[in-house]
């Protein structure tokens, strides 16, 4: 039964709006216990509204290994361990290559990327000491199928399903797990202005470029994903005990990734030639 | 008979990138070929050709790159294809890696190849052509290497601008493709090539196994030729309809195959899951 469920500590970054906010909730409505970051902790205590005891605000620069350094230490001190940790915080960056200065893309990094590695480079250690513990990595479908005008964006998603899949591998011998997320469009802030930086610098001929961006901008309100859902099927999953690497979220996601899988199964079939011919021996 | 082409290709002074300089000079072709040093990048291709233009260029840095473009084109005209081949390979877990390891090896395998793309994008939009290779690896597609996780997150990066490079370029004449080797027979897992965490924990047991196999048991027994290797990018550079993805190596193919038929496995068996988040 689900009122039996076991109390976890979770420890979820990104968490005054959008899923982050809905999976706090949700958590603190199921008796979990809670550490959730944010830039600005005020904005994350108004944001869930909670006094709970089970619910620590941690105001975080993701950046910053020092910060998150203390912030892990500061949620293990107040729950006494740290079981699920969930790097949902990140943002959308739109630009063609030319157009997005390399500060616009390693901002985006320095969140998407190397914040999430950041915590896990600090939760490990408490996981590894209880021989147990689960990493939630929130990509995106654009981290497993590109589309034109996000490539900055596509980078730092298919970096964390890539770091994601090699560090299942890694921690397995401590009974640690490891998920990759990979949500579709979901009905959240996303698509608004605050979570998706475009290219301050347009270049005119980019027409296509900027028709993608505003064919995804027009989606915002009509996303076919329920966030609540979402949440849901996250805290599900870190409850659970046979969680899959890579967990897409949305009939929108399923669809992309089985055309990639396809794509990549025509193409990989085209190059069985290429590819033999380049060893030192065919054999 | 093909007119002469101007290639511009990053990490020269050794591995594939050298080799591309030997096979395309004796070819005909027209090669700018960039290394941090120049002394060791002039010593390695140890040629006098006129077609030849070693730079120093410190790939992080934007400017760098800018003027190494500028070079290039003030010397030979044009530059027809680019190959973001310099990168390299980090090992150690997540845990042992420092912030600033990783931070290092993504400034070369990603932010270095952006720079380029950034700084080379306007001259071939001019021209209305231009073909990119990107080198990624099959660590690009399949998280299949413990201990190599920043490594493949790198190129799991490199595989998604790609991707939408390859869109993106499409209407002014732009073609992007992959570059995904497996193992070759390079100095890639040299001691002077392959970076390893200053901090190594025993904890790690599976990680420093897999270090040791591949120090000691893959390096210089790899089954890739990267004479044949070169050869096969140098030979899709010539095709109309080059591919995107461009495996090389029976080792990557086999690899990313795996891979891509657990992933979908994976997939189907979570269809249910992953659509009853709709609302």
């Amino acid at each position: 039964m689900e009122s039996q469920t076991k109390q976890k500590v979770w420890f979820v970054t990104g968490a005054s709006k959008g899923l982050g906010l809905e999976l706090v909730q949700q958590l603190i409505a199921l008796n979990q216990k809670v550490a959730a970051t944010s830039r600005s902790t005020s904005a994350l205590v108004d944001a869930v509204g909670s006094q709970s005891k089970n619910f620590l605000p941690l105001e975080v620069n993701l950046a910053s290994d020092q910060s998150v350094k203390q912030a892990i230490a500061k949620a293990h001190e107040a729950f006494g361990s740290i079981d699920v940790t969930i790097n949902n915080a990140g943002y959308g960056i739109g630009g063609s290559f030319e157009e997005l200065t390399d500060k616009e893309i390693r901002d985006s990094f320095d969140i998407n990327v190397f914040g999430t590695i950041n915590v896990i480079r600090h939760a490990l250690p408490y996981m590894r000491e209880q021989k147990s513990g689960h990493i939630m990595n929130v990509s995106s479908i654009a981290g497993s199928a590109a589309t034109t005008g996000w490539a900055a964006y596509a980078a730092t998603k298919f970096a964390v399903t890539g770091l994601t899949e090699v560090l299942n591998e890694d921690v397995r011998e401590f009974g640690i797990k490891a998920t990759v997320v990979i949500p579709g469009a979901f009905r959240t802030s996303f698509l608004a202005n605050e979570s998706i930086n475009i290219a301050k610098e347009p270049i005119a001929e980019y027409t296509a470029v900027r028709e993608a961006h505003n064919k995804l901008l027009l989606m915002n309100g009509k996303q076919v994903g329920n966030p609540k859902k979402a949440a849901k099927l996250m805290i599900e999953t870190g409850l659970g005990t046979n969680p899959p690497v890579h967990l897409y979220l949305g009939s929108d996601a399923y669809k992309r990734a089985l055309e990639k899988v396809e794509t990549l199964k025509a193409e990989l079939e085209d190059s069985m030639d290429t590819a033999f011919s380049t060893d030192f021996n065919n054999n | 008979m093909d007119t002469k082409k101007v290639w511009f290709i990053t990490g020269a002074s050794k591995g594939f990138g050298l080799e591309f300089i030997k096979q395309l000079l004796a070819k005909g072709d027209a090669v700018a070929a960039t290394s941090r040093n120049l002394q060791q990048l002039k010593d390695a291709a140890n040629t006098n050709n006129a077609n030849f233009l070693p730079l120093e260029v410190n790939l992080i840095d934007e400017q760098s790159v800018a003027n190494a473009i500028t070079e290039t084109i003030a010397k030979f005209g044009r530059i027809d294809y680019v190959v973001n081949n310099a990168g390299y390979g980090i090992a150690g877990s997540l845990e042992e890696l420092s912030d600033k390891e990783a931070r290092q090896n993504f400034d070369v395998n990603v932010f270095g190849s952006l720079n380029v793309i950034r700084q080379v994008m306007p001259h071939l939009r001019k021209q209305q052509s231009g073909h990119i290779f990107n080198f990624s690896s099959v660590a690009g597609i399949t998280g299949g290497f413990p201990g190599f996780g920043i490594y493949c997150a790198t190129k799991f990066a490199v595989v998604g601008f790609t991707e939408t490079l390859a869109t993106e370029g499409k209407p002014f004449g732009i073609k992007a493709t992959i570059v995904l080797p497996g193992y070759f027979r390079t100095n890639f897992l040299e001691s002077d090539s392959l970076a390893t965490s200053a901090k190594q924990m025993d904890e790690y047991k599976e990680v420093r196994d897999i270090l040791t196999i591949h120090q000691d048991q893959i390096n210089g027994n790899q089954q890739g030729d990267p004479v044949k290797g070169v050869a096969e990018v140098i030979k899709v550079a010539s095709i109309e309809n080059a591919p995107l993805y461009l495996f090389l190596g029976s080792d990557a193919l086999k690899m990313a195959q795996d891979k891509n038929t657990a992933l979908h496995n994976e997939v189907e068996a979570w269809k249910a899951v992953s659509k009853a988040t709709d609302f």
